[in-house]
């Protein structure tokens, strides 16, 4: 086994597929190329940074599939003026 | 240098044409060459989990042929190598979406571009196989050293000569040295003389394989495995230089030595 963590790096390769065929399969049964999640996300972060501050590294944009139903979540941190997450600041 | 379109196919499903476009193209495009990889599996694709870029897709060659898009935007760019491209197909379609003349045409627009135009065939002889054909330079079989796979093979490789895309190339996929020794598998031998055809290629079962799909980094862009420098030498083939095929070496000694499995 030795040989293949070098080659490969050391986490398990099964683990990876399973957790990259979830991921396909959501996108392959809703019929939405996972792409798309990257240019929704780049307009959601256009949107709401027009109005207020965003931490755009912590924008997380997933889809989701609940027995029929899906549904895009989306998370976006907020940044205060100054620079930090929003509520971050401890209040007396 | 002039474009070629490579189409590889196989007849049988399952013999790895898929895991052999993948690294064929990425061994070229590490060679220095631009290459772009064409899924040709409407409905069926799979060349974009091998590669690892399924979660980049946003648009993909039936979005281009209907004009959804440009083609620029649905080639996705593979940032492991210099000129490394992919073409995704859909998913949600058949393969009636794209016809033998959109598919030539596709080629067409995408030579200037390219040195190599890799398609990956879907299994079968139907549209899909007949789409994939028509715009080919060159074609690889892909086979196993097993009888249905060499039987179809066969067939295919006469559909080929009949489209006058011939003479097909064999790439023998998963051959087991030992077997072959203890007279159990077919050997490249008894393939070439059932077959007629000439060989580019023997890949050995390796399983660094399954690994190298698990987390869709195709086996040339790790190292040294025995099926990554079969899969070198096949590209090395493809661009003219004159690399003999290697004896097959018994896999229970210098292979397990080498990489210490059982």
């Amino acid at each position: 086994m030795k040989i293949v963590k070098q080659l490969f790096g050391s986490r398990n390769s099964a683990d990876t597929a399973k957790q990259r065929l979830r991921f396909v399969l959501i996108h392959d049964r809703a019929e939405i190329p996972p792409g798309l999640l990257e240019l929704i996300k780049d307009d959601i972060i256009a949107a709401i940074s027009a109005r207020v501050p965003v931490d755009r590294d912590g924008v997380v944009v997933q889809f989701e599939q609940q027995n029929s139903e899906s549904r895009v979540l989306v998370d976006v941190p907020l940044l205060a003026l100054n620079g930090e997450r929003k509520g971050t600041k401890r209040r007396p | 240098m002039e474009s070629v379109v490579i189409t590889i196919t196989s007849g049988k499903g399952g013999v790895g044409k898929t895991t052999c476009a993948a690294n064929i193209g990425s061994a070229l495009a590490m060679l220095g060459k631009k290459v772009v990889l064409i899924d040709g599996d409407i409905g069926l694709r799979n060349l974009d989990i091998v590669m690892g870029l399924e979660n980049r897709i946003v648009y993909d060659a039936v979005d281009f042929i209907e004009g959804r898009c440009r083609l620029k935007q649905a080639l996705i760019r593979d940032k492991r190598a210099a000129e490394l491209y992919l073409l995704p197909t859909a998913q949600t379609r058949d393969k009636s979406a794209i016809n033998a003349g959109q598919m030539t045409r596709l080629c067409d627009e995408l030579r200037s571009d390219f040195d190599y135009i890799i398609i990956d065939s879907p299994a079968g002889i139907e549209q899909g196989f007949h789409t994939c054909l028509a715009p080919a330079n060159r074609c690889l079989v892909v086979t196993n050293p097993e009888v249905s796979s060499v039987r179809d093979a066969d067939r295919v490789i006469g559909l080929i000569e009949a489209a006058e895309k011939g003479p097909a190339q064999l790439i023998i996929n998963r051959i087991v040295a030992a077997r072959v020794k203890r007279q159990e598998m077919l050997s490249t031998d008894d393939i070439t003389e059932v077959l007629s055809t000439e060989i580019i290629g023997i890949v050995p079962e390796d399983e660094n394989i399954l690994m190298s799909s698990n987390r869709g980094q195709p086996i040339v862009m790790n190292g040294k495995s025995p099926a990554a420098l079969a899969f070198q030498d096949i590209a090395r083939r493809i661009t003219g230089e004159n690399i003999p095929l290697q004896p097959l070496r018994s896999s229970g000694s210098i292979l397990q030595r080498l990489f210490g499995h059982a």
